[in-house]
């Protein structure tokens, strides 16, 4: 038995093992949670444009151990996002869709737009501080929009949508920022699934689904 | 209909919940300060047997906490608030109970006079029934002079209806048998400004009033969230016209959120149509001196499945 057994090959590692195991020299125990993410974002989902943002936060200066002593990991002053360009519109608010219906505009016509993504797994501890530390952070990665816009026979809608939504931008009418929260699925031996939920700062009214 | 009671409104202490006996509080309250509470009130003997409920209502400690942070109501301990029972003069007590009596009077005789009412209209359809027939049998029977005398017979009759419903409509014995009255509160016979000593301090709330507040400063109506898994369910307007937007999460801001609660809660919400919102203060109860600074230091997040 065990000689049959020795003879057959060891499988192949899966390209996403290959991934991780090639870059995860950082010692970031969370580096792993962060790729398995950027991979699932690039070959499943087909975003483009995938960049990694290492963002330091104020969360040691403010976070005594005392205080939490559940929530404060060895890492837990460093926070990883990632950013990229999803092929289609993740999220529209529900008034913002409004609007472009009035003015003829379909989800197609507008420029794709960076998104920013946070990786956590299954099981990691998480906090409103941490959540609250992301939306901070993210003011100082403002997502640069790629131009691009092809589309001239609507041109003159689409510079009205835009100052539109620059006005609710301020206003925060279309909702505040936002950004996807990606949970990696570590239990029942990881079988690879990723989720992604859609997080808004205050109170943005939910779709209409 | 707008009728507004006297300010500040007093919330009826009693063993450890927060109830309204009067329905002009209801309203108002729920009217112009966004509070619905919930009616708990029902039928004594069989308490499952009926559809809606009535008086009294029942507010969170956090609705009761709102009120009288905004000097809208008081808490009022209603176990002392009623030894002043006792001490009611003789007086007093006579003025009450005649008052009462009227009352009943009173009621009877709408009733009563309602119930004349519903007779007359209704004797008024049975005759205009016969007459509708006779009318046809005329018509029917048109040709000889004999049916026409019975015709005019028929009418007779019809006369003699209307006569049978005015002798029972003098028949009607003017009832002067007052009905019982159950007052719902007892202001009349007590002083209806209660005495400070007999009012509470503001009530204890959960970790969770912040966000609460938060909310409910923002316009939003929020009812308990049990049946939706949640702490609050926030509705953007009454929630008689509303659906609800929120399904609310309250935590502090170091407290150890597990993941899986927020993919329930944002798929749960989903799945209803409406948002997950977590939130909670910045400040912990050792920061600060008073709720009140709690509540500016609120942040919540919306949450909702991305659908990939």
């Amino acid at each position: 038995m065990s000689a049959i057994r020795s003879e057959q090959p060891c499988p192949e590692p899966s390209a996403l093992s290959k991934l991780i195991e090639a870059a995860d020299a950082s010692g970031n125990p969370f580096s792993a949670t962060t790729l398995q993410t950027l991979h699932n974002l690039q070959h499943q989902h087909l975003w483009t444009s995938l960049q990694i943002h290492d963002i330091s936060t104020a969360l040691e200066a403010s976070e005594t151990p005392s205080k939490s002593p559940i929530t404060s990991s060895p890492d837990d002053t460093t926070l990883t996002l990632i950013s990229g360009i999803p092929p289609h519109r993740v999220y529209t608010h529900p008034d913002e869709q409004l609007y472009m219906l009035e003015q003829g505009l379909r989800e197609d016509d507008l420029k794709p737009e960076r998104l920013f993504v946070i990786p956590t797994a299954q099981g990691q501890a998480w906090s409103l501080r941490r959540i609250a530390a992301v939306f901070d952070a993210m003011s100082d990665v403002q997502a640069d929009e790629t131009a691009g816009d092809g589309n001239t026979a609507k041109a003159e809608q689409l510079v009205k949508y835009y100052e539109r939504r620059e006005k609710a931008r301020k206003t925060t009418e279309w909702g505040g920022k936002r950004v996807l929260l990606a949970m990696v699925d570590k239990g029942m031996g990881g079988e690879g699934t990723v989720v992604y939920y859609v997080v808004q700062e205050g109170e943005v009214k939910p779709r209409q689904n | 209909m707008d009728s507004q009671p006297t300010l500040p409104v007093p919330i009826s202490y009693i063993s450890g919940r927060y109830l309204l006996f009067s329905i002009d509080a209801v309203t108002y309250l729920r009217r112009e300060h966004n509070i619905c509470g919930v009616l708990i009130g029902t039928l004594p003997q069989i308490p499952q047997q009926n559809v809606f409920l009535g008086l009294p209502l029942e507010l969170m400690p956090e609705e009761a906490r709102v009120l009288v942070d905004r000097d809208v109501a008081c808490i009022v301990d209603e176990a002392k608030a009623h030894d002043g029972m006792k001490s009611l003069l003789e007086e007093d007590r006579r003025q009450y109970l005649r008052e009462l009596e009227s009352q009943g009077l009173h009621a009877s005789r709408i009733l009563s006079d309602r119930k004349d009412q519903q007779r007359e209209q209704a004797l008024k359809k049975l005759g205009e029934k016969v007459k509708a027939k006779a009318a046809k049998a005329a018509d029917n029977a048109s040709a000889s002079s004999a049916q026409k005398d019975e015709s005019s017979s028929v009418v007779d009759i019809f006369d003699d209806g209307s006569n049978s419903a005015s002798r029972s409509a003098n028949m009607t014995p003017e009832s002067k048998l007052a009905m019982a009255i159950t007052p719902a509160t007892s202001y009349p016979p007590l002083p209806q400004p209660t005495s400070s000593s007999r009012i509470l301090s503001k009530p204890e709330v959960p970790l969770s009033y912040p966000l609460f507040a938060h909310l409910h400063s923002q316009g939003y109506f929020l009812s308990p969230g049990l049946r939706f898994g949640c702490q609050y369910v926030a509705y953007p307007g009454d929630p008689l016209r509303f659906h609800s937007h929120f399904l609310v999460v309250s935590a502090e801001w170091d407290q150890n959120i597990d993941l899986m609660d927020i993919i329930n809660g944002g798929r749960l919400g989903t799945g209803v149509k409406k948002g997950f919102l977590l939130g909670g203060p910045e400040k912990t109860r050792e920061d600060v001196d008073s709720e009140a600074e709690r509540v500016e230091s609120v942040r919540a997040f919306s949450i909702e499945w991305a659908g990939m």
